[in-house]
Formats: structure tokens, C-alpha cells, sequence
């Protein structure tokens, strides 16, 4: 179809231009040809992962998929009332003595009339963990980046060693270190921070030092052209830059720490993660709820305060650079 | 007295800077002209040692600039203050700070890490800053500021580092004529009254004859004129810009290069003259 219709649009055209029309629609046929092999390509791929991963699993996936409804089916609370009892500790009707009604028992008496609720006060513990977790790993990742900077340090031994030093703490997933650490530190939350700690420092650190190798050398030239040592130069050439992106990833990275502390619960890192874990191996709907309902909340909470956040840290002008680059 | 020998800067094969020699004495305000890639900008970055000369020594009175380091270079760095054609400023730190970060070298680093300046140094940027009329400007993010204000702040920030030497790399390359002006005449300015030698490079040819005292042309790195501006006649401005590949010379009408009788040129800042209006005479009709 395309000789045809070539040859009638060429016609206005002289000689050189119709010559590189003729060699950019040839150049179009090939790419629609490899476009074409890339998709089927693909297809295949997909496919046969799929029923590798579908062999190699215990129960057949289409097999085991009407389960998921009977799970679900089977898993609901005495009442919707329940799952706000069970979340804010009040005693439930159907008590009976046994820990699935047992609401009340956990509370987390402040005063003597006024307590906080068990879930939220886990919930707290899990907060808290990624607050610690990224403030300490914001700090030292903050340190560290400058040192792991091709234009601060140039490509010596220092950039090799601090990157290195990074590489290893995002090397292992949280949840590797969390189990490590609780065989030594015993089951809590210390253990909990210290392993996202660990990873945040490696994670930011990366993110920290690709800001800072593309920041504007020229307010670092006119620096160092008035006599300022490097700890200056850094202070007044490089920070004001990166700042912005500096808190920017640094509130993304409390939103990661928050579900991490979550996760890490689960394998003893104490907060929500662990109850959550007892619940639904315990078969306890109402509390289960209660918890998604709970995290859910609050991983909402989260965004939406870090992205209000870094809205008023960092200013309109700069947001308004930022999609003006774009 | 300032004085370059024998300063060459390889960068690989190329020689960008080639075998220079000169003395300044000081107080002198000096405009190095050339074509682009002719070495000049080098040389300014070799003086205050952005750059490592390849060869050859460069001597300040008894100092031994071209081999300084650490705490010595930055004394050095101190007394010779730079400002650059894309000004250089820090961008988000208002004017005020950004003229205040000239005093980094005369303090203490932990007060300056800390952000803490005191009010003679605050008192001595506004002063800075009205000498360049410029004060109302002091507590906007430098960013925000057009080219001409950017580069009086780079200039105030110059002088808070009581230099005794002042460089500037094309000062006026990215602002419009009456900025251009405004930027020449403060440089002159503080020729004249703290007698700071000022070298600066220029690619106007009639922004050197109005301002400076004595003219450095460089050509493929080397000097290839050195004297006053009345000297500066048709075959010492071929000798340093050359012709175009196809014969073509200058063109002060395309270029604004504009070249002047240089019998009426000598510039003892008695008979000032503005720099914005002169009579230009095309190099083809000299």
C-alpha cells in the first residue's frame, strides 16, 4: 500500500528531499517490522512465566481461585459493630471468655479513666519505628552523600569506599536484617528500626548523591573563586540546591518506612505487624478488620500529610520549576 | 606588582594557554581581548587557581601563587576576588547572604556553617550592595534577579573580600548595553578609589578602548599585543581575531566591535567618554 501513495506525495518534492523521504519511510517499515517481532516476543515470554510460575505452585491458580471467595465468604465478623469494638477496645456482646471477644483486656490505661485503645496504640509503636528509622537514616545519608559525589570528591578511593559502605546497607531487604537483628537484640522494635534505619541510609544515600552530582557547579566556582573551604563550599553552593530534592525523597522514603515497620512487625519487630499476624492466624475477623482498617487509614494519613508537607517546605516556586522543566 | 612567566596550560594535546608572560603592577585595569578559545578565560581561572597551570610560575609581590595549597591557596583566592559571566551566585540564598558568603574566608567555619554573621558584616553588605545601587534587592532569592543586578551582587560579594586584585571573565557578555555600562563603570569605580587592579576579559573591542588603561590581545594562547589602546590599530586587531576562513574580517556593525581612531584613544580618565555612543569605524574602511 505504501509504493503507491509514496510515489503521489513525493511528486512536489525535488530530488534530494524525495531521496530522504524514501529512505525515512524505509527506516519506518523496518521499525513497524521489529515492533511487531517485540510485542509477539514479549506475549511468549509472558506466557510461558505465567505457567511456569502456575506449575510450580503447590495448588493450580484457576483451580484455587473460587477459594479466595469462600475465604472471604467465611471470614466476616459477628456484626459490623465488631470491628469498631474491636478497634477501639469496647467489650463485645458475644463475650464468652474466649481471646477472640476478649477486646478489652489490652487497653493502654494513660489515666485511670482514660485509655488508649490497643490496635492504636501498636499502631503508634509502628509510626514511630519509621519516624525514628528515617529521621536517624535521613541525618546520615545526608553526612554521607557528599562524600559519595564524583564532582565534591572527584572518582578516588573516597567515593569508592562511601558508595560501597551504601551499596551494602540497601543490599539486604529490611525485613533480612529485622530477622538477623531480633536473634541478637530479642524481639521489639529497636530491632525493627535498626534494620530500616540501615536500609534507608543505603537507600537515600544513592538518591542523595545523583541530586547532588547534578546540581549547578557555577554557584561552587564562584565560591571557591572567594577563598571557601569545601565544608563551605557544600554548605552554601551545594545544600541550598538539593535541599528541596533532599526532603522530597526523604518524606517518599518515611511513606516506604511506614508499610516497612508494618511488614517487619509480622516477623517480630513488634507494632501493628505482629498483632495483625496473630489475628489472622487465629482466625479473628473482627480484629483482622479492624487492623486493615486501621493501616489503611493511616497509610492515607501519611501520603497525604508528607505531600502537603513538602508543598509548604519547598515552596510553590519551586514546584512550579520543577513542571516548567518538565 | 603581579607577574605571569612562561604560563602554559595543556588540557591533553591542546594548549589552550601558550608560554605567557607579563607584569601588572599594581592598581593597573587591564582588558585581555580574543577570539573565543584563545586562552582567555583560562588564564583569569590560572590567576585565581580555579585552574593548575601546566608550566611556568605566577608571582603575587613574594608570593609563589602557582604553587599555593590548602589553607594558603584559599588566603590567595581571598585576595583575588573573580565574577563570571553567569554571575555565579547561589541562586536560592537571598542577595544579602550570597554578598555575605565573600567574607567565608576572613571567618570562623563553624559560625559560617551555622549561618551566623555578625552585624558589622551584615552593615558592610548593605553597604555593598547601596554602593551598587542595589540595596532594595538585598532580601530577594538571587535567582529572581535580572543579569545586571545578578552581577553587581557577584561584584559586592567581590569587594566584601577585601581583595587586592579583582578578575572578571566576560563580566558583561550576558547583559544588554545600559547594564553593560552600569557593570563597566563599577568596575572602573573600584579601580579608581581602593586602587584594586581589575584584569578583566572582554570580547567588545570598544568596551576595552573606553574602559581600560592597557590592552592584552591573546591569540591561540599567546600574547600577540600588549600596550595602550591607541596602539590598538587595524593590523594589531587583525593580528589578534585573524580573517574568516573566506577573507571576511570584522564587522563592527554585525558585532558591535565597534574600532575608533586610536589617535584620539588613551583613556587617563580625564577626558571620560561613554562607551555607549561611539563613532565606529568599519575595520574594511580604515
Amino acid at each position: 500500500m505504501a509504493s503507491g501513495t509514496a510515489e503521489n506525495t513525493m511528486s512536489g518534492l525535488g530530488p534530494s528531499a524525495a531521496a530522504v523521504m524514501r529512505h525515512y519511510q524505509q527506516q519506518l517499515r523496518t521499525r513497524r517490522v521489529y515492533t511487531a517481532i517485540a510485542i509477539i516476543v514479549f506475549l511468549v515470554a509472558l506466557w510461558a512465566s505465567l505457567d511456569f510460575a502456575n506449575s510450580a505452585n503447590s495448588g493450580k491458580f484457576f483451580e484455587r481461585l473460587p477459594y479466595v471467595f469462600d475465604f472471604i465468604r467465611n471470614f466476616v465478623p459477628d456484626s459490623p459493630m465488631e470491628i469498631v469494638r474491636a478497634m477501639f477496645d469496647l467489650p463485645s456482646p458475644y463475650a464468652d471468655g474466649s481471646l477472640r471477644y476478649d477486646y478489652t483486656s489490652e487497653r493502654v490505661y494513660i489515666t485511670d479513666g482514660f485509655y488508649i485503645p490497643h490496635f492504636i496504640y501498636q499502631l503508634i509503636i509502628t509510626v514511630n519505628i519509621a519516624l525514628i528509622a528515617t529521621i536517624i537514616g535521613f541525618v546520615l545519608a545526608f553526612l554521607l552523600c557528599f562524600f559519595a559525589s564524583t564532582n565534591l570528591v572527584g572518582a578516588g578511593a573516597t567515593r569508592w569506599v562511601v558508595r560501597r559502605i551504601m551499596e551494602v546497607m540497601r543490599a539486604f531487604p529490611e525485613i533480612v536484617v529485622a530477622g538477623l537483628l531480633t536473634a541478637i537484640l530479642s524481639i521489639g522494635p529497636i530491632a525493627a528500626i535498626v534494620a530500616i534505619t540501615i536500609h534507608t541510609i543505603g537507600a537515600l544515600g544513592k538518591l542523595f548523591f545523583e541530586v547532588v552530582e547534578n546540581v549547578d557547579m557555577r554557584p561552587d566556582e564562584g565560591l571557591r573563586a572567594t577563598g571557601a573551604s569545601w565544608v563551605e563550599r557544600v554548605r552554601y553552593a551545594i545544600v541550598p540546591q538539593v535541599l528541596p530534592n533532599f526532603v522530597s525523597y526523604t518524606l517518599l522514603r518515611a511513606e516506604i518506612n511506614v508499610r516497612a515497620s508494618t511488614i517487619i512487625g509480622a516477623v517480630g519487630g513488634g507494632g501493628i505487624g505482629e498483632v495483625f499476624r496473630l489475628a489472622i492466624g487465629r482466625d479473628h475477623a473482627a480484629k483482622t478488620y479492624a487492623i486493615v482498617i486501621l493501616l489503611l487509614v493511616t497509610i492515607i494519613a501519611v501520603d497525604q500529610f508528607s505531600s502537603w508537607l513538602r508543598r509548604r517546605l519547598i515552596g510553590q516556586q519551586f514546584l512550579d520549576t520543577a513542571r516548567g522543566a518538565v | 606588582m603581579f607577574r605571569l612567566k612562561n604560563v602554559t596550560r595543556r588540557f591533553g594535546e591542546r594548549v589552550a594557554v601558550d608560554n605567557v608572560t607579563f607584569d601588572i603592577p599594581q592598581g593597573q585595569m587591564v582588558g585581555v581581548i580574543g577570539r573565543s578559545g584563545a586562552g582567555k578565560s583560562t588564564m583569569l581561572r590560572m590567576i585565581n587557581r580555579l585552574a593548575d597551570p601546566s608550566e611556568g610560575t605566577i608571582h603575587f609581590n613574594d608570593i609563589e601563587v602557582s604553587s599555593l595549597r590548602g589553607s594558603a591557596l584559599r588566603n590567595w583566592q581571598r585576595d583575588c576576588a573573580m565574577i563570571f559571566q553567569q554571575f555565579n551566585l547561589v541562586p536560592r540564598l537571598d542577595v544579602l547572604t550570597n554578598v555575605m558568603l565573600g567574607r567565608l574566608n576572613h571567618r570562623s567555619t563553624v559560625l559560617s556553617l551555622l549561618s551566623i554573621f555578625s552585624h558589622e558584616e551584615r552593615i558592610m553588605a548593605i553597604a555593598a550592595l547601596e554602593r551598587l545601587g542595589i540595596e532594595q534587592t538585598a532580601l530577594q532569592p538571587a535567582g529572581t534577579l535580572s543579569g545586571g543586578q545578578q552581577q553587581r551582587v557577584a561584584i559586592a560579594r567581590a569587594l566584601m573580600q577585601n581583595p587586592k586584585m579583582l578578575l572578571a571573565d566576560e563580566p558583561i557578555a550576558s547583559l544588554d548595553p545600559l547594564n553593560a555600562k552600569i557593570v563597566m563603570d563599577a568596575l572602573r569605580d573600584i579601580n579608581e578609589r581602593e586602587g584594586i587592579t581589575v584584569v578583566t576579559n572582554l570580547h567588545t573591542l570598544d568596551t576595552a578602548r573606553a574602559y581600560c588603561e592597557r590592552i592584552i590581545g591573546m591569540s591561540g594562547g599567546r600574547v600577540v599585543f600588549d600596550g595602550p589602546p591607541r596602539e590598538l590599530n587595524a593590523e594589531a586587531v587583525r593580528s589578534i581575531y585573524g580573517t574568516g576562513s573566506d577573507g571576511s574580517e570584522i564587522d563592527e556593525s554585525v558585532t558591535s566591535t565597534a574600532i575608533r581612531n586610536p589617535a584620539r584613544q588613551d583613556n587617563d580618565h580625564s577626558t571620560d567618554k561613554e562607551s555607549a555612543s561611539p563613532t565606529p569605524l568599519a575595520l574594511a574602511g580604515l
